[in-house]
């Protein structure tokens, strides 16, 4: 099969703290509202911070993950034999579970494509997104589905706060002054990623998207942002897009010192003057960071916010940090400006991954 | 056409334990992935970093991930107790990943996989997607076994895949006889 237009986002779902479904999603990112609380999941009494964003009532990872994959392909209106179709990429923590949660996933869905499965820590779920769209846009695939899920557990919670990567003051607060770290937070998502030939029900397209390594450190980030600002480039390169077409950036930015800056650095090489208008929040600021899945919690977020022509709030917000001139989201929802957002990840091992959508 | 230009393994004949890594603890996991990877590297550069390195992916295929490590840190938080720092940094594959491509100045895509098939044609599938879209020119391939079923020494195989050019037939070692000394 020949190479073909832009592939298209055709059906979404998403749960987090904030709820469960789109409406919740979009509803909670414009109220601005943290949904960081104490943790009442498990005993947090050995940790040195108690905040984390959690879904009340979340069942078991696989659970919510088939209940997500089901509403994505009913959402995008796949038919049984489309599904049949349909490959599965699955991005979710590492362990000896996952080929057999990938294989019984699909089963479960009716989905009898391909099957893949990314352990690539924080930028897993944007990976497999852009794998999909390679795999679409090379021919191999007409559909495929990206699922992704974390649900804040005690082990990865204990290794962050030994980490002392956790915000200790239980606030987020993205390119702040003042910022402490992250928190942790639940996502379970997916989608269905579809060629524009076969594609009846858009929700956005999938312009451009790319993955870099830093070259740098096996968990710290390159100060420079280089590899970033390379994935960046090479994202609007593959959209055909300039730097000034960005209406939206949804950043990786996990309220964490070093990490928040080296990002700042890379959307000030990448888009060049553009940088200094171009409106940045991250939305873990609200949700949380959920790890794996957050590629994808993000992406959707990015899309909703995107098509209501609101852009989200950098939440958490004390005062502008010198190391981040950014034009930072704060105080209110601002109007979309164009029908262009990006959507950054960055992960331990250098890994950046950046994402561009554009609204149907 | 993109092919095998250099491929390495830890153990291979005469080998022990991997050497340490500095900032990994308790596992071979990681200490076989850099073994492996370094041997790898070496038999298609001779010495670090790697000239094109900016486009090389990292690509690491595990099934499971760090068991050790993985099950040390489940058996401490149980307990009440506090794991080490550095748990935090290895718990992902990425980092590993991550410390051989800052050694080697590997600037392209990092990805991890569980494969849910065989391992490496997974790794292979996923290697050649990376090259065709555009994000790397080559990729490294990692496949670790560190708790094979029947019991077999833990293994790590890294492979070095894309097209061979100029500069690689101006080396000493021709990736022809580089593959065919590995399996001497």
């Amino acid at each position: 099969m020949a190479e073909r237009g832009p592939v298209q986002l055709t059906g979404v779902h998403t749960i987090s703290a904030l709820g469960r479904g789109t409406g919740a999603q979009l509803a909670g990112v414009l109220a601005g509202v943290p949904a960081f609380r104490p943790v009442s999941r498990f005993d947090t009494g050995a940790r040195r911070v108690d905040a984390a964003a959690t879904l009340p009532d979340a069942g078991a990872l696989g659970n919510e993950l088939a209940e997500a994959i089901d509403a994505a392909c009913r959402d995008a209106a796949l038919s049984t034999g489309q599904r049949r179709e349909s490959a599965l990429l699955l991005a979710v923590q590492g362990g000896p579970g996952v080929p057999a949660l990938a294989a019984g996933l699909a089963t479960r869905a009716g989905l009898g494509g391909p099957t893949r499965a990314y352990t690539t820590a924080c930028v897993s779920a944007s990976s497999a997104v852009a794998d999909a769209a390679a795999l679409i846009r090379r021919g191999d695939l007409d559909r495929a589905v990206v699922a992704a899920g974390y649900l804040v557990e005690p082990d990865q919670y204990a290794l962050f706060d030994a980490g002392r990567a956790l915000a200790t003051d239980a606030a987020v607060r993205p390119f702040s002054a003042g910022r402490t770290g992250l928190l942790l937070g639940d996502g379970v998502a997916a989608v269905v990623l579809e060629s524009a030939a076969v594609a009846r029900r858009p929700v956005a397209a999938l312009l451009g998207w790319a993955r870099t390594g830093d070259a740098y450190h096996p968990c710290r980030p390159d100060p420079t942002g280089h590899g970033l600002a390379r994935a960046v480039a090479a994202a609007l390169r593959r959209a055909e897009l300039p730097p000034e077409a960005v209406g939206y950036v949804n950043a990786n930015a996990t309220g964490t010192g070093h990490s928040d800056a080296a990002e700042a650095a890379a959307l000030r090489a990448a888009l060049g003057p553009a940088a200094a208008h171009t409106p940045v929040s991250s939305t873990k600021a609200l949700h949380g960071h959920a790890l794996e899945a957050s590629g994808l919690l993000e992406l959707v977020v990015t899309v909703l916010a995107l098509r209501h022509g609101k852009l989200p709030v950098n939440a958490g917000w004390l005062g502008p940090d010198p190391q981040c001139p950014l034009d930072v989201i704060r105080d209110a929802p601002r109007p979309a400006t164009t029908r262009y957002a990006l959507s950054l990840n960055a992960a331990f091992g250098g890994a950046n991954t950046a994402l561009l959508v554009g609204a149907a | 056409m993109n092919g095998v230009l250099a491929e390495a393994a830890w153990p291979e004949r005469g080998d022990g334990p991997p050497p340490p890594l500095p900032g990994f603890v308790h596992s071979a996991f990681h200490p076989l992935v850099a073994a492996a990877a370094e041997r790898c590297l070496r038999r298609a550069y001779g010495q670090r970093p790697a000239p094109d390195g900016a486009r090389i992916a990292v690509v690491l295929v595990s099934a499971a991930g760090d068991r050790a490590s993985a099950a040390h840190v489940r058996a401490t938080v149980a307990a009440g107790g506090r794991p080490g720092p550095l748990f935090f940094f290895q718990s992902v594959p990425n980092s590993v990943a991550g410390h051989v491509a800052a050694r080697w100045g590997l600037g392209g895509p990092v990805v991890c996989l569980a494969p849910t098939g065989d391992p490496r044609a997974a790794g292979l599938a996923e290697a050649e997607l990376l090259l065709h879209d555009g994000d790397a020119d080559r990729a490294l391939l990692v496949l670790i076994d560190d708790a094979p079923d029947d019991g077999g020494a833990e293994t790590a195989v890294a492979v070095l895949l894309g097209e061979e050019t100029h500069e690689d037939q101006g080396t000493a070692w021709p990736a022809r006889r580089r593959r065919a000394d590995r399996r001497r």
